[in-house]
């Protein structure tokens, strides 16, 4: 089940990765989207995966091996939070962007450049 | 508990804010608010003076399984300069942001960095450390593109992609990390790499991805493009906090982690570090030459000078550390304050183009000298602060035996040199050209005189005082050399 999930995370990469160098600013705010899902997944991972047991400790002592570690779902918790917020800001961000210039190029974006 | 108000002090101002009411009130209360963090660092300074250092268990739970905050002398230091920098740059927007600008929510956002970077400063494991980033980077994505004018979007947009880039190879690191180790409090996490016998070959590859984030953050050498692109967009006193403090926060970082956890496998990182360094130095010097903008030479600036503490801490001996130290504190005071002139010089003109400018000395002669001073700080002319960092660290250098690098170094300064008298010819010195008309913006400027000079002392205290500072960042370098002692204290 790791290894599918590791293969999965590596493709979710390539496609953001492929995304963010695509020249439309929509595509480039999607890649940034998944590239974020992509790490929460690696946190998930990180935790382990396990099939039986969740991370809670009752009364009685019980097999702490097959206990999923919850730490990093707490983790990923608060990283898609955070992601949330980082997205609300961005689809704003791109819409005022579009308003005011009237285009998602990305090719436009040359004034600010550095010479 | 003195850690924490650090945190709910701007948190309280920013809360206030959302008050649909008294907007005269609010914006006064933001120079009042930063007069609280500049007290509270003073306090936490003292503290740290006799005590060594702080810490604070959120929730009352145990270290390696809560939260913690933790300041030592290094982490003291940094909030003091970043109080000083918070407050000139408070003092100075309230007479240079416009009147719409204010009213949006200016201050809000910039107390939102305040509590972000006092967080990062004193987070004690490292996804909290990523919270205080995220805090942070929100408020600053917001202040870079807030107002909406057109090159301000293109910026942000820069800004942003390649800021949350960092952030996702910051937690993918973070992620691999606990999955190896299974903590990830910074002192429990140098203990165990510590007491292992060899850990490297598992966990090299999440400590690179943090540091790449770091780097990124840090705008090192070769991550460093989205800051020329980016800083010379918002409004100039916008730039001027991003300048003294986004930046530094990366440097912190890496400053932190490096002692705490690279440090044991010493002959990879340090090599690393080294050249990284080095490659920034050189290479922002020399596209900061080559530009005609004032404020992007100030952008390619930063880049040369993390550059230089990058190097003190690569020498990795207690004087090299200390002179990094104090040279990032000397850097994040003038180079905020070289922004701020930058910023009324716009506000005088209308322009930044070194070519469309000239005269400003006989225009006005406080400001010039405000920029004299700040600018040469950044070359190292004695008796400024620039002069004292720049000479510990290429006498730490030599002494370490990396004569070459001390050699570009005092070659980088040259440069640096170079740069600052073009910005003075340019702008200060010589005849404005007749043909370009100026169109300059009204307001009173009293305030942004007020923040200016305030840096611009800062500067000249550290290089007078350059001994009990200097002092100082030896006590706190000799803790970051040892970090059993923060370990010991940290997890008792």
């Amino acid at each position: 089940m790791e290894l599918v999930i590791a293969v999965f995370i590596g493709i979710l990469y390539a496609c953001g990765v492929y995304l963010i160098l695509r020249r439309s600013l929509v595509k480039l705010i999607l890649g940034v989207f998944i590239l974020g899902n992509a790490t929460n997944l690696i946190i998930f991972l990180a935790g382990g995966l396990e099939r039986s047991g969740i991370g809670f400790i009752k009364d009685s002592p019980m097999e702490t091996v097959q206990m999923s570690d919850p730490l990093p779902q707490a983790l990923i918790l608060t990283a898609i939070v955070i992601s949330l917020g980082i997205a609300a800001y961005i689809l704003a961000l791109m819409y005022k962007f579009f308003k005011v210039t009237g285009t998602h190029d990305l090719d436009q974006l040359k004034n600010t450049e550095q010479k | 508990m003195i850690l924490f108000g650090f945190i709910i002090f701007p948190l309280i101002y920013i809360l206030i804010n959302f008050l649909p009411v008294f907007h005269r009130l609010k914006q006064g209360l933001a120079i009042v608010f930063a007069l609280i963090n500049i007290l509270l660092s003073v306090a936490l300074l003292a503290e740290v003076k006799d005590a060594g250092m702080v810490k604070l268990e959120m929730g009352s739970w145990q270290a390696p399984y809560g939260i913690v905050l933790v300041a030592d002398r290094f982490s003291a230091f940094m909030i003091a300069i970043s109080a000083l920098v918070i407050l000139a740059t408070v003092l100075y927007s309230y007479h240079s942001i416009d009147e719409e600008r204010k009213q949006t929510g200016y201050f809000q956002f910039l107390f939102g960095i305040v509590m972000g970077v006092n967080g990062s400063f004193i987070a004690g494991d490292l996804f909290n450390l990523y919270v205080w980033f995220e805090v942070m980077l929100m408020s600053s994505f917001i202040l870079m593109s807030h107002g909406g004018e057109r090159k301000q979007l293109e910026g942000s947009i820069k800004y942003l992609i390649l800021n949350l880039v960092s952030s996702f190879f910051f937690v993918a690191g973070i992620g691999l990390l606990y999955g190896k180790l299974g903590t990830l409090n910074l002192a429990d996490i140098s203990y165990k790499i510590f007491s292992h016998s060899d850990p490297w070959s598992s966990i090299t590859s999440p400590l690179a991805l943090i540091m790449v984030g770091f780097a990124i953050k840090g705008a090192l050498f070769p991550f460093f493009f989205w800051l020329p692109a980016s800083y010379h967009t918002p409004p100039p006193a916008v730039s001027a906090l991003f300048a003294g403090l986004l930046t530094k926060v990366g440097i912190y970082s890496i400053i932190r982690f490096y002692t705490l956890v690279l440090y044991t496998n010493h002959e990879f990182w340090n090599l690393t570090v080294l050249s990284i360094g080095v490659l920034s130095m050189v290479i922002g010097v020399f596209t900061a030459t080559s530009q005609y903008d004032f404020r992007k030479i100030l952008s390619f600036h930063i880049i040369s000078q993390v550059g230089y503490v990058i190097i003190g801490l690569a020498f990795f001996t207690i004087n090299s550390l200390a002179a990094a130290i104090f040279f990032l504190g000397h850097n994040m005071i003038a180079k905020t304050n070289t922004y701020l002139v930058a910023g009324w010089v716009e506000k005088r003109t209308g322009t930044l183009d070194l070519k469309a400018l000239g005269d400003m000395f006989r225009e006005n002669k406080i400001w010039s000298i405000l920029f004299f001073i700040s600018a040469f700080a950044l070359a190292g002319i004695p008796p400024l602060s620039g002069f004292v960092g720049k000479y510990a660290i290429i006498k730490s250098g030599i002494d370490s035996g990396h004569m070459l690098v001390a050699l570009v170094a005092l070659f980088v300064g040259i440069f640096t040199l170079f740069s600052m008298l073009k910005i003075w010819m340019e702008v200060f010195w010589k005849q404005r050209p007749e043909t370009i008309e100026s169109s300059p913006k009204q307001g009173p400027e009293k305030l942004m005189v007020a923040g200016s000079a305030l840096l611009a002392l800062g500067t000249i205290g550290m290089g007078l005082a350059g001994i009990p500072v200097m002092d100082y960042c030896n006590a706190a370098a000799a803790d970051l050399m040892d970090p059993s002692r923060y370990v010991e204290f940290v997890l008792n």
